[in-house]
C-alpha cells in the first residue's frame, strides 16, 4: 500500500469508526476483492464467498472501534474471513486429508486458462487448513509467520502443511501434464 | 521462485466480486428503525429549543412535587385510619369486658334465687 493510499484509509478508517457510511464503503471498496477471493479460492463457489465477504464486512461494520490502523483492518478482515472460510467448511462437508486428492483427467492440449482452473480445483480439495495456508501465501503473498497469526496455528504447522500441499499439488499436475513445474 | 509457485499466484490472484457488492454490503448496514424511533425522534426535536426545555424541567418539578405532596397525603389518611381503628378496637374490647362481668353478676344473682325459692318450699 502506498503512503498516500495508507493515509487515505488511515483517514477512511478514523472517519468510519465515527459513524461516517461514505468513508466505510470505501473501505469496503478498497478490501473487497481481497475478502471476496480468500473466500472463493477457499469454498470454490462464487455466491457461497459473496455471502461471506459480505457477513465479514458486517461483522466489520460493528466491530470498526476495535482498529487501530490500516494494516490492522487488514489483518482483521483475513483473519476474520480465513475462520469463516474454515468454519463453513467444517458445517458443510465431511473433512478430507491430503491424500485424498482426486486425480485430474489428462488434457495437455488445454491452455494456461485451464491450468489455472485445474490448480484451483486441485487447492479447493486439499483439507481446510492446508487449503487457507496456500490460499493466503500465492493469493496474499504473505511470509509463514503472517499465516500462522492469522490461523493461530504454529508457524512449523504452516510450514508443514504447506510443504505437503504443493508436493501433493505439483505430483497430481505431473501426472495430468506429464510435465513437472520444477 | 519455481514455477508451481507462479502458476499457483496466478490462479489464486485476486477477484472483484459482483458489481453491486459494495451496495449490497452497505444496504445491510442499515438498521431497522425502532418501534418507538419516531416518538423519540419527536422528542428530541422539541427539546432542542431552550425555552421548551426550561417548560418541560418545570412541568417535572411541579409533577413530581405535586405526587410527592398526594403521596404524603395519602400516607396520613391512612396512617389516621389505623389509629382510628384502634381506638374501635379497643372500644369493642372494653365493651365486650365490661358487659362479661354485667352477665355473670346476673348469672350469680339467678342462681342465688333458685337456691333461696328451693329452700323456700322445702
Amino acid at each position: 500500500m502506498s503512503e498516500t493510499s495508507s493515509s487515505r484509509m488511515e483517514q477512511a478508517l478514523a472517519q468510519a469508526s465515527r459513524g461516517d457510511a461514505a468513508a466505510f464503503e470505501s473501505l469496503v471498496r478498497e478490501h473487497q476483492g481481497m475478502v471476496f477471493s480468500l473466500a472463493y479460492h477457499f469454498l470454490h463457489d462464487r455466491a457461497a464467498a459473496e455471502d461471506m465477504a459480505q457477513e465479514v464486512f458486517l461483522h466489520l461494520f460493528r466491530n470498526l472501534r476495535s482498529i487501530q490502523t490500516p494494516e490492522h483492518l487488514k489483518f482483521w478482515l483475513r483473519k476474520v474471513a480465513s475462520h469463516r472460510c474454515i468454519d463453513h467448511l467444517r458445517g458443510h462437508q465431511p473433512q478430507s486429508s491430503l491424500d485424498d486428492l482426486p486425480e485430474i483427467a489428462d488434457s495437455k492440449a488445454e491452455g494456461d486458462l485451464l491450468l489455472e482452473e485445474r490448480l484451483r480445483r486441485l487447492v479447493g480439495s486439499l483439507p481446510e487448513r492446508a487449503r487457507m495456508a496456500v490460499v493466503l501465501r500465492f493469493q496474499e503473498e504473505l511470509e509463514y509467520h503472517e499465516i500462522a497469526e492469522i490461523m493461530e496455528i504454529p508457524i512449523n504447522t504452516v510450514k508443514s502443511n504447506l510443504q505437503r500441499a504443493l508436493a501433493l499439488l505439483r505430483g497430481k499436475l505431473a501426472r495430468c501434464m506429464g510435465d513437472v513445474p520444477a | 521462485m519455481n514455477p508451481l509457485d507462479q502458476e499457483l499466484k496466478n490462479a489464486l490472484r485476486r477477484q472483484e466480486p459482483s458489481a453491486d457488492f459494495t451496495q449490497r454490503v452497505m444496504a445491510g448496514l442499515q438498521p431497522e428503525p425502532a418501534p418507538d424511533s419516531r416518538w423519540g425522534e419527536a422528542i428530541r426535536n422539541l427539546l432542542r429549543f431552550p425555552s421548551l426545555r426550561w417548560a418541560t424541567a418545570a412541568a417535572l418539578c411541579a409533577l413530581l412535587t405535586i405526587g410527592g405532596l398526594a403521596y404524603r397525603r395519602h400516607q396520613q389518611t391512612v396512617t389516621q385510619g389505623e389509629m382510628a381503628r384502634a381506638k374501635v378496637m379497643l372500644a369493642l374490647h372494653i365493651t365486650s369486658s365490661k358487659l362479661n362481668v354485667a352477665l355473670r353478676g346476673v348469672q350469680r344473682a339467678d342462681r342465688r334465687d333458685q337456691v333461696q325459692d328451693t329452700q323456700r318450699s322445702e
